[in-house]
């Protein structure tokens, strides 16, 4: 229990650390922090514009009001305003997360799934040759960055064999809310989220294949064995719960590394995802943008995180109950 | 994992020689200068072994004179890496206020979204390739930390250390005499790994456009092939080879480490 309670604690210091960099980081840099909070240089600015944003961003008041104005901008969910876009920064940011959860959330769960499984089966029958075979090819696979394995997959899926398409999540002229923009826009994830699914699997199937590998050495084991159960239920009912946490710990932790994945391969697959949104507003330095992205993201990490420690907590008595119950 | 341990290391050792060769000595890999122009776009073919770039440079050139750029950004933030890591892991193993301050400062950097933290911060600082050094070190120590914290604590309640606090021996030549040595072979093998995960790092935000471009890596090679059109003239090497290398040249340092982990399982059981 108090393991978990720490754990989300730490998350939540994290999500507050990003907060509290957040401010800081324009209002600490070299240079005027009009031009890190507007996203125009000080150089282009006549001396009315200078003194209208010294004025909209609050830069003349003492910084505790201005911290308070900040906390206000996230506690009522507009996250500052983009002059670059004219827009609020959460409204650009709600426009286009749905693509990006759209990719990462199929990824986050079937590469979960697969690694389980295929970590689970080869770490039972550790050293046999599909072991070998297997474990080898995803350490091979560890090491190809994810934008890498999208051109591959562009390559061959796209321009040799005209299969499927290499950029967007609808094609011309389809309108939302029929059977066929569903199946269109399946046919567009198709390899955006295969892409994040293959780049996300290594580090679970070794996680999972290792941990499985090494606790088939415990007595427990041994001793299911020996009562002549059979594979499945030792896999499952046996091995599975024993080993299941650091997995889980894993997974909420790499909600946040699919989220930074799928930002990249949105810039490969042309996806409007938050991604796109974010090189946008890096090249063009929308900062404010920027910083409402990580924000999000960083809240999205935490929540992962908080979750996944609960799940933990209800699939080991051992944790709830204290440990004088193991 | 694999019967025969050796192979695999011996492989990553050739392909790490390779190049680093290539590094230190590209003209042995290359007749043409680094900005020495030819026809645009061309075919790879027996004098451009795979072919020519939007602005007629030799592609494979340009992939020899980036292994220098790749390597050194990895192997140096890299080292930075070990560095703070050793620091602060070090001083999270102390007890008292100013160990679980740094305890918690670990925790909460392993836990970041790297990749998105360092697109803001190489937008608000800049992208030159020390900055870019810089920003994968300070956001990469983390894990590094986390096991010298672990090492270290295992090792201030060691029988020898007590022995040598006995013997009035000062804190640091204890640190450093005794303490680190014991530290040196997962300081090897999460040096690196580190290289492996950094060098991950910054092609994947020079890939994004984030890169120094005085300073071409592997990864800006791919980020400029997919913007000046390479899919559409079909120079599918120019996009791939890159990338290839990448792989190559994280496996070799993956392949190495692991065959120091294993050694190290094996002295263990062999001790035990």
């Amino acid at each position: 229990m108090k393991r978990f309670v720490k754990s989300m604690l730490i998350a939540v210091v994290c999500f507050l650390v990003v907060v509290l960099w957040n401010f800081i980081l324009p209002r600490l840099l070299p240079g005027n922090p009009i031009a890190y909070l507007s996203g125009y240089a000080e150089e282009d600015l006549t001396a009315s514009q200078i003194s209208y944003y010294r004025a909209a961003l609050h830069l003349d008041e003492p910084g505790y009001r201005q911290f308070g104005y900040y906390l206000k901008s996230l506690v009522d969910g507009t996250l500052g305003y983009s002059f670059k876009k004219n827009t609020i920064v959460s409204e650009l940011i709600m426009e286009r997360i749905g693509a990006t959860l759209q990719i990462s959330l199929p990824a986050v769960i079937l590469s979960t799934m697969i690694g389980l499984l295929w970590g689970l089966n080869a770490g039972y029958r550790k050293n046999g040759v599909l072991d070998q075979i297997s474990t080898s090819l995803l350490i091979v696979l560890n090491a190809v960055p994810s934008f890498v394995i999208a051109l591959i997959l562009i390559i061959l899926l796209c321009f040799q064999n005209r299969w499927f398409p290499y950029t967007g999540l609808s094609s011309n002229g389809m309108r939302p809310g029929n059977a066929g923009f569903f199946a269109d826009r399946l046919w567009h994830l198709v390899l955006p989220v295969f892409t994040l699914t293959v780049a996300a699997l290594p580090s679970r199937y070794l996680l999972m294949r290792n941990t499985t590998a090494s606790a088939m050495d415990a007595p427990y084991i041994l001793y299911a064995r020996l009562r002549g159960l059979d594979a499945g239920t030792i896999r499952w009912r046996y091995l599975l719960k024993n080993i299941i946490q650091p997995f889980l710990t894993m997974v909420g932790m790499s909600v946040s590394l699919c989220v930074g994945g799928s930002l990249v391969i949105e810039n490969v697959f042309s996806i409007n995802g938050m991604g796109k949104l974010l090189t946008d507003a890096v090249y063009s330095l929308d900062y404010p943008l920027m910083q409402g992205i990580l924000f999000v993201t960083t809240a999205i990490m935490t929540a992962s995180i908080i979750v996944t420690d609960l799940i933990c907590l209800i699939l080991d008595p051992r944790q709830r109950k204290g440990e004088h119950y193991a | 994992m694999l019967r025969n341990k050796t192979l695999p290391f011996l492989l990553g050792i050739v392909l790490l020689a390779l190049f680093l060769t290539a590094a230190v000595l590209p003209r042995l890999f290359t007749a043409y200068g680094q900005k020495e122009m030819f026809e645009a776009w061309e075919k790879p073919a027996a004098d451009h072994l795979l072919g020519t770039n939007a602005l007629g440079y030799d592609v494979f050139t340009e992939l020899v004179y980036g292994t220098r750029d790749t390597l050194f950004i990895g192997l140096m933030s890299s080292i930075f890496t070990l560095l703070l890591g050793v620091v602060i892991g070090t001083l999270a193993a102390q007890s008292g206020v100013l160990g679980g301050l740094f305890d918690g400062i670990i925790n909460v950097f392993v836990l970041l979204p790297r990749l998105i933290t360092l697109i803001v911060l190489s937008a608000f600082i800049g992208t030159g390739r020390w900055h870019l050094i810089a920003l994968i070190a300070l956001f990469g120590w983390a894990p590094t930390a986390r096991a010298v914290r672990e090492r270290v604590k295992h090792l201030r309640v060691q029988p020898f250390v007590e022995a040598l606090t006995v013997q009035g021996f000062s804190r640091r030549q204890i640190a450093i005499r005794h303490m680190l040595p014991n530290l040196a072979d997962i300081l090897l093998t999460r040096f690196l790994l580190g290289v492996n995960s950094c060098i991950m790092m910054e092609s994947t935000l020079s890939f994004l456009g984030f890169g120094d471009l005085y300073h071409p890596t592997w990864g800006t090679m791919i980020n400029l092939a997919y913007r000046r059109g390479a899919f559409l003239r079909q120079a599918y090497a120019y996009l791939l080879i890159p990338g290839f290398c990448i792989m190559l040249l994280s496996l070799a340092f993956y392949l190495i480490s692991l065959w120091f982990s294993k050694r190290k399982e094996i002295i263990a059981e062999s001790n035990s």
